[in-house]
């Protein structure tokens, strides 16, 4: 297994507004969205069982919402590094992502600030299948302003 | 039910509790077999969720949970057994005031569409969390593409067994009236 790149935590003082997060790309098929499901401890049919999310009026099952919110935490930390801290994550739900497609997280720096004892960098970003926009969203992640180890 | 009962009586529900409980508890603290299963399902090896060493050595200074776990330490224990027949819900019915008002008004379509998660501080492992969810406010009614509805927010406060606020979240829905409900338009959370 490659060492993730978040070992190592992005320096605050070097980030710059318009830098790009690097972007997150997920095969997703129907384990990927079972396995999110319940691992969030959500039950509910339309994520894991197709016949059901039918008679609900989707062609397939479907993303949960707190997978979504998963991989966003992922996407930002991914990129950040491990002692940078999601402080914020607001997303708008756009189209719905169904098993056999790819759904792919980009974003931009577009604010930082000093706040308290963090770094604050603010971050546009979105995640978008085939059908286009799945969500759009705004994060703010706080980097120590000391640098730890 | 004249428009201004209406009105009155979903005004009525801001700041009530969603639910019929006021608040609950997670039914287990934070533990690590819960987080390893989460960076497994989302394969994120943020090693801070899962090596201690490398998590003594964090600004942490411990493993912590993955920020935006905070909800599923709190999700109800799901009864499986007729779980389609209760429409997806995990457990029996709990009365939602706000939404069986609009359902019975005729706002019977559902969409999620806002969730914002607010992290005060990361969960530890030991940490018993308990969450209050109370309505915060609905909109008037306004013309979407999927029909006249209305948006219902509600926030889900989080504190630790201290009793001091780790985290919260907003989530939005759109009840609305269905005329040509596309796919998409499906209830989701």
């Amino acid at each position: 297994m490659k060492l993730p790149a978040h070992r190592i935590t992005l320096d605050w003082v070097e980030i710059r507004i318009g830098d790009e997060v690097t972007p997150l790309e997920i095969d997703v098929t129907p384990t990927v969205i079972v396995a999110g499901a319940i691992a969030t401890r959500d039950f509910m049919p339309v994520h894991h069982d197709r016949d059901y999310a039918k008679t609900q009026g989707a062609s397939d099952i479907f993303m949960n919402i707190l997978s979504d919110t998963a991989y966003c935490s992922r996407f930002l930390t991914d990129w950040a590094g491990s002692n940078a801290m999601v402080r914020r994550v607001a997303i708008r739900l756009g189209v719905p992502m169904f098993p056999g497609r790819k759904l792919v997280y980009t974003g931009t720096v577009v604010g930082r600030e000093q706040r308290d004892a963090e770094g604050v960098v603010k971050v546009e970003f979105r995640a978008t299948n085939d059908l286009g926009d799945h969500l759009v969203g705004t994060a703010e992640i706080g980097f120590p302003t000391v640098v730890i180890s | 039910m004249t428009e201004q009962d209406l009105d009155d009586r979903l005004a009525a529900l801001i700041g009530q509790p969603m639910g019929s409980r006021e608040t609950s508890q997670a039914p287990d603290p934070v533990n690590q077999p819960m987080i390893r299963h989460w960076a497994a399902a989302f394969e994120d090896w943020n090693p801070v969720y899962t090596d201690p060493d490398w998590a003594a050595k964090s600004r942490f200074g411990e493993i912590v949970a993955p920020p935006l776990m905070l909800q599923t330490w709190t999700m109800a224990i799901p009864k499986i057994a007729g779980i389609a027949e209760r429409g997806g819900s995990p457990v029996e019915a709990e009365g939602t005031a706000a939404l069986s008002i609009l359902d019975e008004a005729g706002f019977v379509g559902t969409l999620a569409t806002n969730s914002e998660f607010e992290i005060l501080r990361y969960l530890r492992l030991g940490d018993v969390i308990s969450a209050a969810t109370t309505i915060e406010s609905i909109s008037p009614e306004k013309q979407t593409r999927l029909g006249a509805g209305r948006f219902v927010t509600w926030v889900t406060t989080y504190t630790d067994e201290s009793g001091d606020v780790v985290g919260r979240q907003r989530f939005r829905i759109l009840k609305f009236r269905p005329d040509g409900v596309p796919e998409r338009a499906i209830s989701s959370r």
